[in-house]
């Protein structure tokens, strides 16, 4: 669906991106992560033409990518606003029409979603006589009025309050049940996790890392395993013997407790089981995955700790 | 194109439905029509009864001018052609304060000179030439044809009036012309002022409030900034037009309820009968109708006026977007607003200087200048051109439309690049590399 190729740009003397290449694939949802001044604001806006890349390529459907394409792309800026003195009604033709609809079909598209968001009565309202949540839900109609292909979101659920992260991430999960391709940039690793397929991580300029979310937590993972039983501490701990080594303990109270442990040497799961199964009573033993965030404060912490040195 | 023009369409929108755009439609003319009150019933020397000499060589008058006797007037003829020195110094003239000279040619090339000791107002001007004007009428009919009076005003060509200074006689430019010029001039100043002032609210605002970014999602930054600049002047121009159509009406207004002594009472008697006729009258008779419509080359002026304000608008709102999409902050565009505020009054200035020294090197060189051409360029024009010299308002305009186009261009780099940029100081070397990019 999309394609960046070998974007590169500078500002001041400063690369900004350098090299960055990767795909959004049909009806996927890609998180584009980094931290603060990575990069990510500066891509959304070469994607969506506001500024020019120094190098390199956006395919768009297979095809380079030409201003007319932009009618088929829904984009939320991480700054974004809206007329305050504008009805909202006014206000979401007139962004619907810039973005190549007509009237009547803005028109139309304008009262489904006011009332799908229950919010009918709000046409005729000013943007500064709306609360700051229902300003909100203006802006990500104006984002999605257009019935776009590919919706690209700039931190999305910053600024939002919690009702209306709810309402973006159940809206997103349909936008990707009717097959559309999104492309998200955020700092929340939680929704990363709930709605992401897959995920690029780029950090000052550079893309670190790309693939599927299980994937990327599977690489990462450091051979972490929780086990939780009832019975007694100590029986536990002596079972262990040293092929293992416990990071951490959790006492749940009547005798029940949570470890989190990593194996040593050539053990595996049937080891720890075998070794514990007669001392304690098992509930549960799982594999732990690092989260994303953790994913991303190792990818991007090296970096920044070479550069301390 | 299709999005310039909703662009456009949003920005006329929002400046029609704004109380202060609405308040300066209705408010601005108001004031317009004030001072033209103040000036028509002020301007010039008051007195309750002027002396007038009619030096009619030829007897062409016959010694009367008026069947009724105007109060306002205490008339002698003299049968003698006396030069302006004369008049001018001569103790036994000097108990005249105005003097009409009526050469033999007088039939012919249709022209009346007045010259005056102090100068008196329009309405005494008007006067006095309406009863020339008559008493020609009546010997033109007499001696020339067989049409009726009535018959003969509907087809006849106006006399030409010039005004002159008994003691600068040889001053040909009418001030009062010079003015009627600098008004024009002033008031395209005043409308870049405020609506450049309009554009660079909007251009900051959309930048504050972070909508441009969502709208350049859909439009690039020159599209954007074509429509707002197209905008903001059709609504200029619209706001022009209703000044141009209340300022109209109320001088109408103004000339019946305040001014009807402007009529001659003949004419007020023959008003029922002839009415077809008689507003025509009217209009030639409003004082400010006759100033633009006879000493100004009035079709001229309304052209050119049009084109300078389009093209000032055009180079000076190229300044004021680009303050507007530079700034990192809104106090940061107050400081960079105050020069071009600056040299929109040194423009008003230049004009002002133009109606003293038309001639001077200066005022030329002011003409060319973009800054301040349209205001000189208004003056000279009320002035007239002198045969041949027609081409420096036409290189005037296009140095104007030339650096329209440049600054435009420049502005709209500046625009490109500092419209996404918040929070910075802006300095001079930041918009020159703005304008490399």
């Amino acid at each position: 669906m999309l394609t960046i190729e070998e974007i590169s740009k500078s500002y001041r003397r400063q690369k900004i991106l350098h090299d960055i290449n990767f795909s959004v694939k049909e009806g996927e949802i890609l998180g584009l992560l980094g931290p603060n001044g990575a990069g990510k604001t500066s891509l959304m806006r070469i994607i969506n033409q506001i500024i020019d890349q120094d190098r390199g390529h956006i395919l768009f459907k297979g095809k380079v990518m030409r201003s007319a394409d932009l009618a088929e792309i829904g984009y939320l800026p991480e700054e974004r606003g809206l007329y305050k003195t504008m009805s909202v009604h006014r206000q979401l033709l007139y962004l619907a029409r810039l973005r190549g609809m007509s009237k009547k079909d803005a028109k139309q598209q304008i009262n489904f979603w006011l009332e799908k968001f229950s919010i009918e009565d709000w046409g005729k309202k000013r943007i500064e006589e709306l609360s700051k949540g229902m300003a909100q839900k203006i802006q990500f109609i104006a984002t999605v009025l257009h019935d776009p292909s590919l919706l690209i979101l700039d931190e999305p659920f910053s600024g939002f309050d919690p009702v209306n992260i709810e309402l973006i991430r159940d809206e997103i999960k349909r936008f990707k049940k009717e097959g559309r391709t999104i492309l998200i940039s955020t700092h929340n690793m939680n929704s990363v996790e709930a709605i992401c397929d897959r995920a690029v991580l780029i950090n000052q300029g550079e893309m670190l890392l790309e693939g599927s979310i299980t994937n990327l937590r599977d690489q990462h993972k450091e051979g972490l395993y929780e086990i939780c039983f009832e019975g007694n501490m100590i029986s536990f701990a002596n079972a262990l013997w040293v092929g293992y080594e416990i990071i951490e303990k959790i006492d749940k109270g009547e005798n029940q407790f949570c470890v989190r442990l990593k194996m040593r040497k050539e053990n595996s799961i049937n080891d720890l089981l075998n070794a514990v199964m007669g001392q304690v009573k098992i509930l549960s033993v799982h594999e732990v995955l690092p989260g994303m965030d953790e994913v991303f404060v190792q990818q991007v912490q090296p970096k920044k700790e070479v550069e301390d040195e | 194109m299709n999005k310039i023009l909703l662009i456009a369409k949003r920005e006329i929108w929002e400046r029609l439905t704004t109380r202060s755009y609405i308040s300066l439609m209705i408010i601005g003319p108001l004031v317009v029509l004030g001072l033209l009150y103040i000036f028509l019933s002020s301007t010039g020397a008051k007195k309750q009864s002027w002396e007038v000499l009619i030096m009619d060589e030829t007897e062409l008058f016959e010694n009367k001018l008026n069947p009724k006797k105007d109060p306002l007037f205490s008339i002698d003829f003299i049968n003698a052609y006396i030069d302006y020195d004369e008049f001018a110094n001569d103790k036994k003239f000097q108990k005249y304060d105005l003097a009409v000279w009526v050469n033999e040619r007088v039939l012919k090339n249709k022209n009346v000179i007045i010259s005056y000791r102090s100068k008196p107002s329009e309405l005494v001007q008007r006067r006095l030439a309406h009863h020339v004007e008559r008493r020609l009428e009546e010997i033109l009919v007499k001696e020339f044809s067989s049409m009726s009076l009535k018959e003969f005003r509907a087809i006849k060509q106006p006399l030409q009036f010039s005004l002159k200074d008994t003691y600068d006689p040889r001053d040909k430019r009418s001030e009062t012309s010079g003015w009627v010029g600098f008004v024009f001039g002033s008031i395209i100043i005043f409308f870049i002022l405020s609506f450049g002032m309009t554009m660079l609210r909007g251009v900051a605002k959309e930048k504050s409030n972070r909508i441009v970014e969502v709208l350049l999602s859909s439009v690039s930054p020159s599209q954007l900034l074509s429509g707002k600049i197209l905008g903001i002047g059709f609504a200029a121009f619209i706001q022009f037009v209703v000044w141009g159509v209340l300022i109209s009406l109320g001088l109408w207004i103004l000339r019946i309820v305040f001014f009807p002594d402007l009529l001659d009472p003949a004419m007020v008697a023959n008003q029922l009968g002839e009415q077809a006729n008689e507003v025509n009258s009217f209009a030639q008779q409003s004082p400010f109708v006759e100033l633009i419509y006879k000493q100004i080359q009035y079709s001229n002026m309304l052209v050119f006026f049009s084109l300078f304000f389009i093209a000032g608008y055009l180079f000076y709102s190229a300044f004021f977007a680009m303050i507007g999409s530079s700034v990192g902050s809104e106090s940061d565009g107050q400081q960079f607003v105050i020069p071009i505020v600056m040299i929109l009054l040194l423009a008003i200035v230049a004009g002002y200087y133009e109606i003293y020294y038309p001639d001077s090197l200066l005022s030329e060189w002011l003409g060319y200048i973009p800054f301040t051409a349209p205001t000189v360029m208004m003056v000279e024009l009320s002035y007239g051109f002198s045969n041949g010299g027609a081409w420096k308002l036409y290189l005037s305009l296009f140095i104007l439309m030339i650096s329209a186009i440049v600054f435009l261009i420049l502005a709209s780099r500046i625009y490109r690049n500092g419209i996404l940029q918040f929070g910075h100081r802006l300095k001079l070397p930041l918009l020159l590399r703005w304008i490399k990019k």
